[in-house]
């Protein structure tokens, strides 16, 4: 009797999980994928809409009605998810990631090797971008002669200095245009400089979450330093366990025990990095053309914000390339892709200057004029060649500059004048190697005694075992 | 004579049918939360012990590679330091973190006047938000002159202090800020505990002459001792899974220092693009803090028989 019972209760129970395991994967079926036509409609979702009323979502709104008249055969859904890896994976597993969406240079190679973003190459060759981007963008967004991903910004890392400590140091001309440190040292003894005459750091030098090593592989490509390199097999090797790198790794620490221009703290991630930089604590950083943008929240005013030509190595004259990029869901139909490439021309990013990409470039500025950000720092060309939009681009900054444009000059000639190498990231493991490089630096900070060499050697060993060990391509 | 096994195998009968329907019953009272819990704790953890055998491509599963995952994450030369680390959280957690919230309870229940006063105060870390307390004690650790406790120091002539950045002691410093952020919840199971307890067991014991001391000794504490193991417990489980911690304030350093396996999970799953590795390391953690958990039981059990 008591048997029959327990084999009941095991059948019930049984029945109720194979009813929540059937239900589940019914679920998850059902949530799979996004609609890709309606009422024989394309139609595609566009990823980081804005939310909140104002100028951006009038402006959005307002291309979506005339793009949509002028492309009946389209319709946009907006859709406010914003890339960020900790969400992106699951919404891309899921497969409810929009149907466009932008990430930046840093973070698509994982995106791409993950699979995760379609595969364009066509529909670019169909709309006339053959041959038309950056040859050093197209090695980035491109595997195997495919295209992965539509690039509408870059810039490249140079310095950016505090114009009101540089004043007091006496490091800037009449005219509002700094001195150039032309060396790493020359750096070291402008931060001097600025300590001596201000009592804040001269210079401040990420060391956290990454972002320390991301700094310090262009710093090291200054000295002549090769990170990774294929092998006569294809297999990745570690390769910075040199001299040079070693070399790299010693002007780090001599910031701290021989100059002695760095900030008191030594975990210096993103968000403190500019911290320090935005409310008047450290007088240089090594920052992108954006810096005015990581600085608004902290209401540093425009006139103290300078940028202009990162340093030369003893090596090479070099900086690292970055930027932002269009990426289209890997679930996407070929029409869905089409319309993406028509929306993103419609937004102003495509290669000719349209209206409409007048439109946008001056919008743009505008907008960024009420955030409070500084106007007048260039970017670098996403085009292989010299365009219309490009230098309308230009223009608009010009006629919409905030402050003084010599606080400025030296980094928009760094940019245009195309004099210095420009390096994109390395192209494997590139996030885990600026983790093992952060742990060096930190070393070398807080310990005087610390033996650059080893660690160098130590790093070098760690990330060929952990990281390029186990690659599989 | 023949009707009576008649009405009783009626009776057993209805008796079935009324604990079926009660069965059903309670099964659809249960479904909501059997669905829930299924979804979000269930199917993620098998799932994620499944996939963790395979090559994964973003969150998809691509190719089955045995225990290669596992066999990475155990090679990797950051992954005894990082287990030691999480053991030192652990350590501390213990050493600083353990007896306060039952000393405090005790305190509050034998206080005369201003109990519901002080319990407050003392509940008041509990409600502030996790990530705001961790960024307040950041900038209580700030390495320079103007870090909370170096602003105190120099009020004492003492030259400023690197706290976090002090690597030999930075999981310390961590573990304090989190027994100020959770010491209350804590203490608040402790208290009830202690006001269960049967006021007949103390009243006996100061008849026998036994000072607060000795109550404590002889009456408190044996009667606490389930709810100090379940904490105790809870402790190691939940502080062997710390990651909000070193990812706020310290971002795993100095050089490694304070990096948990759990922030090395998240780094191996949010930062690095390696779900398949961090699917092993959360299959590892598991294997741990149950061995763990049931080495505890089974000791405890030896120590109960004992005595």
């Amino acid at each position: 009797m008591k048997n029959s019972v327990t084999k009941k209760h095991q059948r019930m129970v049984a029945f109720i999980l194979v009813c929540i395991i059937s239900l589940s994967m019914c679920t998850s079926c059902g949530i799979k994928g996004t609609v890709a036509e309606k009422d024989g409609k394309t139609v595609i979702s566009v990823g980081s809409w804005p939310q909140k009323s104002g100028p951006s979502l009038e402006k959005i709104e307002r291309q979506k009605a005339e793009f949509e008249a002028d492309n009946p055969d389209v319709i946009i859904q907006p859709d406010s998810w914003t890339f960020d890896l900790k969400t992106f994976y699951p919404k891309a597993e899921a497969g409810l990631l929009p149907t466009l969406y932008y990430t930046f240079f840093t973070e698509l190679a994982q995106v791409i090797n993950a699979e995760y973003a379609a595969d364009i190459t066509a529909v670019l060759n169909k709309r006339g971008y053959k041959d038309k981007f950056n040859p050093k963008i197209m090695d980035l967004i491109s595997r195997d002669n495919k295209v992965f991903a539509f690039p509408y910004s870059a810039y490249v890392l140079g310095l950016a200095y505090n114009t009101e400590l540089f004043r007091q140091a006496g490091l800037m001309e009449a005219d509002g245009t700094p001195k150039q440190p032309k060396t790493w040292n020359e750096l070291a003894e402008f931060a001097q400089k600025i300590k001596q005459a201000t009592g804040k750091a001269g210079f401040v030098f990420p060391t956290a979450n990454n972002v320390g090593g991301w700094i310090f592989t262009c710093l090291a490509w200054s000295f002549g330093v090769k990170f990774i390199d294929k092998n006569a097999e294809g297999k990745w090797i570690a390769t910075f366990n040199s001299p040079e790198c070693v070399e790299a790794l010693q002007f780090i620490k001599d910031l701290r025990w021989k100059y002695d221009v760095l900030p008191a703290n030594t975990l210096i991630d993103g968000n403190e990095y500019y911290k320090l930089y935005a409310t008047g604590n450290a007088g240089m950083l090594i920052a992108a053309g954006d810096v005015g943008k990581k600085c608004a929240p902290y209401e540093m005013p425009v006139d103290h914000i300078g940028i202009m030509a990162l340093p030369a190595g003893p090596a090479r004259h070099v900086t690292l390339m970055g930027g932002g990029v269009y990426l289209i869901a890997n679930n996407a139909t070929e029409k869905q892709k089409d319309a993406a490439v028509r929306w993103i021309e419609k937004r102003g990013y495509g290669y000719e200057l349209t209206e409409d990409a007048k439109q946008t470039i001056e919008n743009n500025i505008k907008e960024e004029l009420e955030k409070g950000y500084i106007i007048g720092i260039k970017s670098m060309s996403v085009w292989a060649e010299d365009t219309e939009i490009e230098k309308y681009k230009n223009a608009m900054i010009e006629k919409y500059a905030n402050s003084n444009m010599n606080h400025v000059r030296l980094y928009n000639e760094f940019v245009q004048n195309r004099n210095v190498e420009v390096q994109p990231e390395e192209p494997v493991c590139a996030q885990d190697l600026y983790g093992v490089l952060d742990n060096c630096i930190q070393e070398v900070l807080l310990n005087e005694n610390a033996d650059c060499a080893r660690l160098i050697e130590n790093a070098c060993n760690d990330f060929q075992v952990n990281y390029l060990d186990n690659l599989d391509y | 004579m023949s009707t009576q096994p008649g009405i009783e195998k009626q009776r057993v009968k209805v008796k079935h049918k009324v604990a079926r329907r009660n069965n059903i019953e309670g099964w659809i009272l249960m479904l909501p939360m059997v669905i829930v819990l299924y979804l979000m704790i269930w199917r993620p953890t098998v799932m994620g012990a499944i996939w963790s055998t395979f090559r994964m491509k973003g969150y998809t599963p691509h190719e089955f590679i045995g225990l290669r995952n596992y066999i990475e994450v155990v090679k990797d030369t950051q992954f005894l330091p990082t287990l030691w680390n999480t053991v030192m959280y652990v350590f501390w957690s213990l050493v600083v973190g353990y007896l306060p919230p039952v000393i405090l309870a005790i305190m509050i229940n034998e206080m005369v006047h201003f109990k519901n006063g002080f319990k407050i105060v003392l509940y008041l870390p509990q409600i502030v938000p996790g990530v705001a307390a961790l960024l307040m004690w950041y900038y209580i650790y700030y390495p320079d002159s103007s870090g909370l406790l170096n602003f105190f120091l120099a009020k004492f002539g003492i030259d400023p202090y690197i706290w976090l950045n002090d690597g030999r002691f930075t999981i310390l410093y961590i573990v304090i800020s989190m027994t100020w952020s959770g010491f209350a919840g804590t203490m608040v199971l402790y208290y009830a505990a202690v006001q269960s307890i049967s006021s007949e067991l103390y009243e006996a014991a100061i008849i026998d002459g036994a000072g607060m001391l000795k109550r404590v000794r002889y009456v408190t504490i044996p009667q606490l001792s389930g709810v100090l193991l379940l904490t105790f417990v809870r402790q190691i489980i939940s502080v062997f899974q710390v990651v909000e911690q070193p990812l706020v304030m310290t971002g795993g350093g100095p050089n490694g220092a304070s990096t948990s396996l759990g922030y090395q999970l998240y780094k191996y799953g949010f930062v690095n693009g390696r779900a398949g590795h961090a699917m092993a390391l959360g299959v590892i953690i598991f294997f741990i803090l149950i061995t763990l958990t049931v080495l505890y039981m089974r000791l405890n059990k030896k120590v109960e028989e004992n005595y």
